[in-house]
């Protein structure tokens, strides 16, 4: 598969009064053409800013974009002006947000919210955009859309505008789909169908799909790879099949153990102990050093380097993992001691 | 829509009576009465009491109340007692075109200057920008209005001569539209600055507010314009509370013409009303009272349908 979004060395700050507080503090991936990669982690560790640099989004003025490349096939969007950007956004780069209720402008219609994007980035007359708008509301199963599009989005439940979002962020067949924890405000039963819609719409025009979650379940639903952070930093990259069944990072197996596991006779729900370090008290060498069951003396000295290459397509941040051998059998044997 | 419309139309006259009762009440309290100003001083008690009788100035306090509003209702304000013979419903005529002519002049200076600098100093919040829009609007809150009325008169007209220092239209002079306007910037302008500054505040804060919400990241994420953003997603969110406020506004908008049409001798209901106050012309000041009550109610009344017409979740 052709790569189509390349982040490198990401690192967004924000400037607040005298403390600077690195949102986003050196994040290097991937996403190929048509393919669903997860970024997970715990609230804070800085998905949403990670999201918010690839539109270039970033609250201004006290959020900036100090350092990194954001290449989107080839182009580099860190260098693009305001109005080169507003080119890419909603049209090359779409995005999607975790509130449904409140991502909707109350004073204008459905189909106004709708058409506007299509008329702006297709340059279609605005008839046809909003018969366009029309096939886009069915297309995401909203009944009586000839109706709806008339309406204003407080007669709508939070999943219908969820829908009705996707549908808005679908409408220019983007190449890239930002869903900034697209379910969490939804019912369990909802989340499923918003998920089935999501993956069954990025198919069709072969969309790439960057969901944002801190929960490992809809991660399995969608992704094909997982990205895993923590405080700033991507500490783990998997396939979702690999990272489930032999998470490496002491924090993955943290989380994917927090999963209730519904074949488990009981289902348990073992969140880590500890809190994520506020940016300001970032501790020194490893950031997960303090929550770490496995830290040892060098941990808490040195800052841990991404590993690749023994893993062949895995990466993980941790020392355990230094001496390939060693390591993996220590974290192997320790994950069968949880059990 | 219209059966909100007459709904609350008809919510408004208990609050018409209330405010004809009170106003009523509160100047038959007041000491002093017409008679002792305008008549001769050697007057002799029988014509004084056959003009007592005449004005109805005899009858109890409910009994005047009642003859009154009846007379109101049917259009007739009664008769001066000041100036003998003329109607009320007269004078005002004469009068209310001019003052509902400044007022929304007036009205129109205050929205246009002071809405475009109240979102501008919620686009660029604690920058300088932002601070001199503050600065100037708190100094306009602090400034009284006839204070600055009277400077602005010293300088521009009595130094400068750049305008009339008062009037609605050079006297004895045809019809001109310019002579209109160079009478009206003065006036119209002193009393826009009252609520200017208080507007100004508000869209600056509710602007604020709604740039800070889901749906203008959304709007952002559709890859708009700044401009598209904040005038197209945010200004029809961002005036909903203004619109309130306006409303709120208008009766010391009333009150910022009567000072306004004293200072610049302007002829309207509001100069007219002060030289009654002294002199205790009851039809024309209760007619008055009325009246601006009745303006008042009208004013929320269409802030309450914008506001309707701008916020499809109001239900009517
Ligand atoms: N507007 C802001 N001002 C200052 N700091 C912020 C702001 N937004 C986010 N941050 C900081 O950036 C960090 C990452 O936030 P975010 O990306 O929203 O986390 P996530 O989406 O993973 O929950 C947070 O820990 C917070 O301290
Ligand atoms: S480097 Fe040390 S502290 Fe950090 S995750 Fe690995 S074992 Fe834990
Ligand atoms: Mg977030």
């Amino acid at each position: 598969m052709e790569e189509l979004l390349r982040v490198e060395n990401l690192k967004t700050y924000f400037f607040d009064k005298k403390k600077t507080i690195k949102a986003v503090d050196g994040v290097d991936f991937a996403i190929k053409r048509g393919e669903t990669v997860a970024l997970v982690g715990e609230s804070g560790c800085g998905k949403s800013m990670t999201s918010l640099s690839i539109m270039r989004l970033v609250p201004a003025p006290y959020g900036k974009i100090v350092e990194g490349e954001i290449h989107l096939e080839g182009k580099n969007l860190v260098r693009y002006t305001e109005n080169e950007m507003c080119k890419i956004r909603g049209n090359d780069i779409s995005m999607i947000f975790q509130e449904p209720m409140t991502s909707l402008n109350p004073v204008l219609t459905i189909g106004e919210q709708i058409t506007e994007v299509i008329t702006y980035h297709k340059r279609l007359p605005r008839k046809k955009a909003v018969q366009q708008a029309i096939e886009l509301l069915k297309l995401v199963g909203i009944p009586r859309a000839e109706s709806i599009i008339s309406d204003y989005p407080h007669r709508l439940s939070g999943g219908m505008r969820q829908r009705v979002m996707i549908a808005m962020a679908m409408s220019c067949d983007p190449k890239l789909l930002i869903a900034d924890e697209p379910t969490t405000a939804l019912d369990v039963t909802i989340q499923a169908q918003i998920l089935d819609l999501m993956k069954d719409l990025s198919k069709k025009v072969n969309t790439s799909i960057l969901l944002i979650t801190h929960d490992l379940g809809v991660v399995s639903e969608l992704a094909e790879r997982v990205i895993v952070m923590y405080a700033g930093q991507i500490v783990e990259q998997a396939s979702v099949d690999d990272l489930f069944e032999e998470p490496l990072h002491p924090y993955t197996q943290g989380l994917v153990e927090s999963v209730p596991d519904i074949d488990a006779e009981i289902g348990r729900l073992n969140p880590i102990k500890g809190n994520v370090p506020t940016p300001d008290q970032m501790p020194e060498g490893c950031r997960f050093a303090p929550r770490c069951t496995h830290a040892f003396d060098r941990c808490f000295k040195e800052e841990p380097q991404l590993l690749q290459k023994k893993y062949g397509t895995r990466t993980v941040r941790c020392f355990l993992y230094e001496d390939e051998e060693k390591g993996a059998e220590h974290a192997r044997k320790d994950q069968y001691s949880h059990r | 829509m219209l059966s909100y419309i007459i709904r609350r139309i008809i919510m408004a006259i208990p609050l018409l009576i209330g405010i004809s009762i009170l106003s009523f009440g509160i100047i038959h309290l007041a000491p002093g009465d017409p008679t002792a100003l305008m008549m001769d001083p050697n007057i002799k008690p029988e014509d004084m009491e056959a003009y007592k009788e005449k004005y109805g100035l005899n009858d109890p306090p409910h009994i005047q109340y009642l003859k009154w509003v009846g007379n109101m209702i049917q259009g007739d304000f009664g008769q001066s007692l000041i100036r003998q013979g003329t109607d009320v419903s007269f004078l005002i005529t004469e009068r209310l075109p001019n003052t509902l002519f400044l007022m929304l002049v007036s009205t129109f200076l205050a929205l246009i200057i002071s809405i475009p600098f109240g979102i501008l100093s919620a686009r660029k919040p604690y920058t300088l920008t932002d601070y001199s829009v503050t600065f100037t609007s708190f100094l306009g809150l602090a400034t009284p209005n006839f204070w600055f009325g009277l400077v602005l008169i010293m300088f521009l007209s009595v130094q400068l001569g750049w305008f009339p220092t008062g009037g609605i239209a050079t006297l004895n002079e045809p019809f001109s539209l310019w002579d209109r306007i160079h009478h009206l910037i003065l006036p119209a302008l002193v009393l826009a600055t009252a609520d200017m500054a208080a507007l100004t505040r508000y869209t600056r804060t509710s602007m604020l507010e709604v740039l800070k919400q889901d749906y203008i990241r959304t709007a952002r994420a559709k890859g708009f314009k700044e401009r598209k953003v904040v005038y197209k997603h945010g200004l029809r969110n961002g005036l909903i509370p203004v619109i309130t406020i306006f409303g709120l506004l208008l009766p010391s908008f009333f009150a910022g013409t009567v000072i306004v049409e004293k200072i610049f001798n302007w002829p309207g209901i509001g100069l007219l009303f002060i030289d009654a106050a002294f002199q205790r012309d009851y039809p024309v000041i209760m007619a008055i009272t009325v009246i601006a009550a009745v303006l008042t109610v009208i004013g929320n009344l269409i802030a309450d349908i914008l506001y309707a017409v701008f916020d499809p979740r109001i239900e009517y």
